[in-house]
């Protein structure tokens, strides 16, 4: 018998997008394959539940799972990595399974802005790249050298550029465009990092245009997280963002952690199809960022991208077999430029990327560009960096040294892996207080809008809240003698009910679940512990650091007080605690504006130490201590234990409160 | 100058918790010291051995456990008043083998009525080990605590997924509780707040760290086991200030080695006292790692265990 498969039509909505595929194909796939994403925090193994679709139309068969209460399957929910398309379809891929893009439109000079004054100060306004006017004099028989002498010969005398190298794309067209405009040109150049002080800058011309563009001068700052990509678009000649905006990283659908993306970029065509995911992802930002601005896109002239070691390996198409396999290297730490276009990022084909060294497999260009972008190389001050995030980072150190582990959280700061979660964007549950007495919440989210789902900010506070009501114990686990509607049994065990379906832009019910809340015990236990590890394995107490700088993607904020009730920050001074937000962007950005940090960047990668913490056997001992609210040891957390002995017994009647 | 051996700064002592009640009432713990460092502190009382007795005839136990209880093994409370009338028993453990849901699964109502009866027949303390399944202790565990709510029982194992329900039973009629955790000093500690958040009384808790026998593991056990006293003893850590109880017979008489007959394996010596030394062996290594009540199984390797005691703690 031949294969002579009948072919079917599947019709996704909201995107309205078709696809033909052969009978019994994998929904999800048929669903990548036609360039709608769908999340998939597991890969496709039918465990997350995240890839839930309505079915509207037509039939799937596969497995039934637990994740699909029997009311969605009784309406058409499905998981999509479990069903085969069995006839034509047409599919609606609902709210929560969607990825996201998040504008922002923060106002410049809040939390981020004020890192710059505050953190970072050893640098000076001088970008890599550069634009500069100039009128070349007309050839003549008298003086006929050829049109690039002329141009660098106007180039030294109007911007005092020597030394300069030239493209050979931006040759092959001179001659046409020195000539557009009666020999006025805008010329672009940009520099590379330096290895000593001493050696000499070497310019390279990227691209002539004919008349004078100078006055439209713009780059892009990314972070390319492992769950979340955040860019930013930089005026160059006023140095400031333009516009910002994030999006989940399109390969989730391929897996939540560097791991399982490690994995998958094993299989045939896997790499490829993971850089595209990533690329695809940061050309919507571009979209989103030169809509918003109403800049052209031919105007920006460059890219400045941080992201973790896996990361930055797949985005350049490196194969990141080896970091996942012991002894874990790299295929390289330092990156030559590349052009971007050449990566199918939609920008100029002039436009050069640049990635921030890496330091090891797992302390990747996002940590460099954090130290940077805050300036703890600058720092006389004994400083703890934490990057709260999937891969968290930390680092310790001050201008003359640094030390540095990587600490593998997981996705729930960022609002991955949770039931409800999202990014923090509109929308996003940031902020609750929960009364003790009846146990009724009153949420607060991004933006103002009616609740969509719960942001890592979000996350942490209702954990504070949750446990200071005494409605779950140090454990984690819900008080189920409670008399309250809000705790309840849902189909991932215990829940907590947030904000009731009437009140939701989904029309579902949202809620925090014990798997939930046990998922963000153990991201703050590995990242708690991991700070714990590193600063014992240099001899140095809590007590001794002089500040902590906190970054994360938590939007504009993140409750100190709240972070320290659940464990996640040290019970210190809290006048000693810095929240930078995103400090990957922030490195990336001023790393855009300071030819000065660009050179930095690389000299902090060669700084810093690497501490395994896989390798450390206390490591594993301090997380166990740290998977308790806020830590099975008190002692360490006086403030926090006093506060919720303080609310022992406070609680109604016969309710033990903790 | 005369050289001074080093010594140990305590800093706390462990509690001493009180099992059973009436003139056979047994008080463990109150160490100030390392385990049988008597040149540093004191263990006011000495660690104590409580014999096991099955709810129902132990279908796999080797021929050399079974010979000292012939003719009971039917028969629960004749079982426990052999030991003590015979083998000079201090505390009997009763295990709820029979309530197991993957074996005869026997009702919680009969298990409660079994612990009634031997409670009754017997003055010295009564242990009542449960399965260490969440759902089928809590219901059995719950109904023993309040059946037999004057005996002053000593009920376990509590873990974190049950301790709740059983907490809250034996809370109500002041047993005592074995807070019993997977060979981890930080769970172990864990559990140990979250008794005392649900209001369990210091007084009535005992530590169960989860234990094996030689060969098995023990390593391990004793590891955890003497971190818990340096934590406690050393570094005023007062969730770990209590007794602990190790349940050792049952791992060490279901391991292949005790199974194996002689003549199968020669070199392992002979069959009977093989189990016997093992037994004895895993206890002592337990006892010197801190703990304060070993469950023990067969007669003549308690004898041993005690002589040890004896000879460790003479002045």
């Amino acid at each position: 018998m031949t294969s002579t498969k009948k072919r079917l039509k599947v019709h996704f909505t909201p995107d309205n997008v078709d696809i033909t595929v052969p009978q019994g194909e994998n929904l999800l796939k048929a669903a990548l394959a036609a360039g709608v994403h769908i999340n998939a925090a597991c890969g496709g193994n039918g465990v997350c539940g995240t890839c839930k679709v309505l079915i509207k139309k037509g039939e799937v068969t596969g497995p039934r799972s637990e994740k699909i209460s029997p009311e969605e399957y009784e309406q058409g929910y499905r998981l999509s990595c479990q069903s085969r398309i069995e006839s034509d379809l047409s599919v609606e891929v609902p709210l929560e399974s969607r990825l996201e893009t998040a504008v922002l439109g923060r106002e410049m000079g809040t939390a981020e802005a004020k890192t710059e004054e505050t953190v970072a100060t050893g640098w000076s306004f001088n970008p890599p790249l550069n634009k500069c006017y100039v009128e070349i004099t007309p050839p003549t028989l008298k003086d006929n050298a050829s049109d690039l002498s002329r141009l660098l010969r106007s180039l030294k005398r109007r911007c005092n550029l020597s030394n300069v190298s030239v493209d050979l794309d931006v040759v092959k067209d001179l001659s046409r465009v020195q000539r557009k405009k009666g020999g006025q040109v805008t010329v672009t150049t940009l520099v590379k990092a330096v290895k000593t002080k001493s050696d000499k800058r070497k310019p390279t011309i990227i691209k002539v245009e004919s008349g004078n563009t100078s006055r439209e001068h713009y780059s892009l700052a990314f972070d390319i997280g492992t769950t979340t990509i955040c860019g930013q678009l930089l005026d160059l000649n006023r140095g400031r963002v333009v516009a910002e905006s994030m999006a989940y990283n399109g390969q989730i659908s391929y897996g939540a952690d560097v791991i399982t993306r490690i994995a998958r970029s094993q299989q045939p065509g896997g790499l490829k199809k993971l850089q595209q995911a990533v690329v695809a992802t940061i050309n919507q930002i571009i979209d989103e960022l030169v809509a918003r601005s109403r800049i052209k896109v031919e105007h920006i002239g460059h890219m400045i991208v941080a992201g973790n070691t896996t990361m930055t390996h797949i985005l350049l198409g490196l194969d990141p077999k080896y970091i996942r396999l012991s002894p874990y290297t790299p295929v390289a730490n330092f990156l030559p430029p590349v052009r971007a276009r050449s990566l199918g990022i939609g920008v100029g084909k002039h436009v050069h990327l640049f990635t921030f060294p890496c330091v090891a497999s797992y302390v990747g260009g996002d940590i460099v560009s954090g130290v940077v972008g805050v300036g703890l190389h600058q720092s006389p001050k004994l400083t703890l960096y934490m990057d709260i995030g999937t891969n968290g980072e930390i680092v310790v150190g001050d201008s003359d040294w640094m030390i540095t582990a990587a600490c593998s959280a997981g996705p729930a700061f960022e609002g991955g892996g949770i039931k409800h979660g999202m990014i923090a964007a509109a929308g996003a549950i940031q902020d609750v207080t929960i009364d003790p007495v009846s146990l009724e919440p009153e949420v607060s989210t991004i933006g103002g809008e009616k609740p969509k789902g719960i942001c890592g900010s979000g996350l942490i506070n209702i954990i504070a809240a949750l446990l200071e009501a005494g409605a779950i114990g140090q454990n984690g686990k819900f008080n189920t003698e409670l008399k309250s509607q809000r705790i309840r049994r849902g189909g991932d065990g215990y829940e907590y009910l947030l904000s009731k379906e009437s009140e939701t832009q989904t029309g579902k019910d949202i809620v925090i679940t014990e798997v939930d809340i046990d998922n963000l015990i153990r991201a703050k236990a590995a990242m708690y512990a991991g700070c714990r590890t590193l600063l014992s394995s240099v001899g140095i107490s809590l007590s001794a650091l002089e500040q902590v700088i906190i970054a994360g993607a938590f939007g504009s904020h993140i409750d100190i007080e709240r972070s320290i009730t659940i464990g996640l920050l040290p019970d210190i001074p809290r006048d000693r605690f810095i929240f930078v937000g995103n400090g990957s962007l922030t490195g990336a950005r001023l790393t855009s504006f300071s030819t000065d940090l660009l050179d930095d960047a690389r000299k902090v990668a060669i700084m810093m130490t690497n501490l395994e913490l896989s390798e450390r056997a206390d490591f594993m001992d301090s997380y166990i201590a740290a998977l308790f609210l806020p830590h099975t040891n008190a002692a360490e957390f006086p403030a926090a234990a006093k506060r919720l002995a303080g609310l022992k017994g406070s609680g109604p009647e016969g309710r033990p409160v903790l | 100058m005369t050289f001074e051996i080093p010594k140990t700064k305590y800093s706390g002592r462990i509690r001493e918790i009180t099992l059973g009640k009436g003139d056979k009432a047994i008080t463990v713990g109150g160490e100030s010291c390392y385990p049988f460092y008597l040149y540093e502190g004191e263990m006011p009382r000495l660690p104590r051995i409580a014999m096991e007795v099955y709810d129902c005839p132990p279908e796999e136990w080797a021929p050399a456990a079974l010979e000292p209880f012939a003719g009971v093994t039917d028969d629960p409370v004749a079982w426990a008043k052999k030991c003590i009338s015979d083998y000079g028993a201090e505390m009997i453990c009763l295990q709820l083998i029979s309530t197991d849901p993957n074996g005869l699964d026997r009702g919680a109502e009969e298990a409660a009525q079994v612990v009634k009866q031997v409670a009754d027949a017997i003055d010295v303390p009564l242990i009542v080990w449960g399965t260490a399944n969440h759902d089928k202790d809590s219901e059995v565990l719950r109904l023993v605590a309040e059946k037999c709510q004057d005996k002053r029982l000593v009920i376990g194992p509590v873990e974190e997924g049950d301790h709740k329900k059983i907490g809250a039973s034996a809370l109500a009629y002041q047993h005592t509780l074995v807070a019993s955790s997977p060979i981890d000093i930080n769970l172990g500690k864990q559990l140990n707040i979250l008794l005392g958040n649900l209001g369990v009384s210091d007084e009535l808790l005992i530590i169960d760290p989860t234990v094996s026998g030689i060969g098995y593991g023990i390593e391990y056990c004793y590891s955890v086991m003497e971190r818990m006293r340096m934590a406690g003893l050393a570094q005023q850590d007062d969730k770990l200030q209590f007794p602990i109880i190790c349940n050792v017979a049952k791992e060490v008489w279901k391991t292949k080695e005790v199974h194996i007959p002689t003549e199968e394996a020669p070199a392992l010596g002979d069959a009977k006292k093989r189990g016997i030394l093992m037994e004895a062996m895993s206890a002592m290594i337990l006892l010197l790692a801190g703990g304060d009540v070993m469950i023990m199984r067969h007669p003549e390797a308690i004898r041993l265990v005690r002589e040890m005691i004896t000879e460790l703690t003479a002045s």
